[in-house]
């Protein structure tokens, strides 16, 4: 049963692969231009008809509109994801070199919003109106008011110019310490807020009441109880937040000079490589539906009979 | 009377229509030309005459900022209307609806929010290219799944409420129920999750000019102007400044103006 529920989710996830692939592929489809001739001219050779009917043909593109998104599906799924327009090297390979960056940033910010939030949240919903409550509104009205970019030039005006603490565009660990911290500010809030919001309402439920009665200490029935109803929401919106940690990731990889797959696709657009960006598509939603994965299974294990 | 339990968000329309007037204002009338280069006028700090200052080509950057404005709030507009609109209509459908059609809509509208928005906007606006109301469309087209859900969930509860199902075996017809009922309680709670988001959707047209694709970037945007502006920063750091606290303000002064509610994203559980 747990088996079948958990292939179950896995199932789901490659539905909504397979729906983002077909956009993915339509899209590109849709756009003017023909690929051949733009990787030729890219790569400096003359587009003769020959080369471009042998480039056709490796791609796919001489068959049907089904063949062709099958056969683009099995070389992407191959590792195959074509040769950006711009520097003439395999996506692939490129997106590979880049990915350690955009990990670190996009990970680092996420466990460090998460490290924060938990215990920010808890404080909080122990003491309404205390400073951590108030620390925890000030995060949220961060988050959607306060744009990463913005926050990362003023960080980098008053570390770098007026107190020329750190050297900002030297290699080492210390250069993802600001760009991690900009993008975790943009979830913090949101994380923080859904985790206080259900501690309150465990607080209030009648089953807390019901063990406060019978003499349970509010800390011990909290811990017990709160935390496990209210991780449930924690893990929804952690879910949804990576969203935001993919699109803060490109802004901040951009504003502090990054070598990630952001920087390389806001790049890569501005001359429309469009199979970079039918790659980073695909790459962003599998992130997205993995993280939804992971919450769902978190849920499960959390709250085994709640589903 | 409706009977739908209103969310107790304060809002504030008055300021939402000045915000609207002074956009109007903005678009129409600024004090100089927005894009009249003056290299004798160059990094003038604040003053009367440009309360400020100019930029490093002599720009008066408060016409600048005035004509972001327009165009910002112009597209927030038509984000929040699509993704309200959308929304509440395919919620409302696919709740009205059973069985194949109905679970289509849901699947399609967890896909959609399943998808960045901001990765969306991207791909979108790179190949259709980069008008206001394109921008728009695009930051929208990967925003509205959660309203969507969100509209479902209410119009399902609603659907069930006892004073529905009173009026319903009343004899009330679907379309009454769903006006004088169903959509009050719909619309409250749509506009509370609005306005808790409204600011993510300003940033994120601005992340969208800062990196260069947003809409005409012949036109300022204030995302293109901190862009350009942020390179000043060795000696006219405040040029940065004024672009960046636009956003905060009418992040916030939207979010007031909205209302929003402290327990938005709690209620919408993503796919």
């Amino acid at each position: 049963m747990a088996l079948g529920r958990v292939l179950g989710e896995f199932g789901r996830v490659a539905i909504h692969l397979l729906a983002a692939s077909a956009l993915a592929f339509l899209i590109v489809r849709a756009m003017p231009g023909d690929p051949a001739v733009l990787l030729l001219l890219a790569q400096g050779q003359a587009a003769d008809p020959a080369t471009v009917a042998a480039l056709h043909a490796q791609w796919g593109l001489d068959r049907s509109l089904p063949g062709q998104y099958a056969a683009w599906l099995g070389d992407f799924l191959a590792g195959d994801w074509r040769t950006s327009f711009r520097t003439g090297r395999p996506i692939f390979e490129e997106f590979a070199a880049r990915l350690p960056v955009t990990l670190t940033v996009g990970l680092g910010a996420f466990a460090l919003a998460l490290g924060v939030a938990g215990p920010l949240a808890e404080a909080a919903a122990a003491r309404p109106h205390g400073w951590q409550d108030r620390v925890l509104d000030a995060a949220t009205l961060g988050a959607q008011a306060v744009p990463g970019f913005w926050l990362g030039c003023v960080l980098i005006w008053v570390f770098a110019v007026e107190l020329r603490a750190i050297a900002l565009f030297e290699a080492g660990p210390q250069r993802y310490a600001l760009p991690i911290a900009v993008v975790a500010l943009a979830v913090l809030g949101p994380l923080a807020q859904v985790y206080r919001a259900g501690l309150r309402e465990v607080g209030r439920s009648d089953y807390v009441r019901a063990a406060l009665a019978r003499g349970a200490s509010r800390g011990r029935v909290m811990v017990q109880q709160g935390r496990r109803y209210a991780a449930l929401g924690l893990f929804s919106t952690a879910a949804a937040e990576a969203g935001t940690v993919v699109g803060g990731t490109a802004v901040v990889e951009t504003v502090f000079g990054l070598p990630g797959i952001g920087q390389f696709v806001v790049d890569s657009v501005a001359v429309r490589d469009f199979f970079v960006l039918q790659a980073f598509f695909m790459v962003a939603v599998a992130w997205m539906l993995l993280a939804s994965l992971a919450a769902r299974l978190a849920r499960r294990l959390v709250a085994p009979g709640a589903f | 009377m409706s009977h739908h339990r209103p969310s107790g968000v304060r809002r504030s329309p008055g300021l939402l229509a000045s915000l609207a007037a002074l956009a109007v204002v903005a678009a129409l009338w600024q004090p100089y030309a927005p894009d009249a280069v003056d290299l004798a006028l160059r990094n003038v700090g604040m003053s009367w005459a440009h309360p400020m200052g100019t930029d490093h080509l002599g720009r008066d950057v408060l016409s600048r900022i005035l004509v972001g404005f327009a165009r910002t709030l112009a597209a927030v507009a038509v984000v929040s209307s699509v993704c309200v609109g959308v929304g509440v209509a395919v919620g409302i459908l696919a709740s009205s609806l059973q069985g194949f059609a109905r679970a289509a809509l849901l699947r399609t509208a967890e896909f959609a929010s399943v998808v960045p928005s901001l990765v969306a906007a991207i791909a979108i606006v790179a190949m259709f290219g980069n008008g206001t109301l394109t921008v728009g469309l695009a930051l929208a087209a990967g925003a509205w799944g959660p309203h969507a859900l969100l509209a479902f969930g209410l119009a399902e509860r609603a659907r069930g409420e006892t004073y529905v199902r009173a009026a319903a075996a009343l004899g009330a017809g679907s379309a009454h129920l769903l006006r004088r009922h169903v959509l009050p309680a719909i619309l409250d709670t749509q506009l509370a999750y609005l306005g808790a988001k409204v600011g993510r959707i300003v940033i994120a047209y601005s992340a969208l000019a800062f990196l260069g694709l947003g809409a005409d970037s012949s036109r300022p945007d204030w995302g293109a102007m901190l862009f350009e502006y942020r390179l000043m920063m060795f000696d006219q750091p405040t040029l940065m400044l004024w672009p960046g606290l636009a956003i905060v303000l009418l992040c916030v002064a939207l979010r007031e103006g909205i209302g929003w509610d402290k327990d938005a994203p709690a209620r919408v559980s993503p796919p």
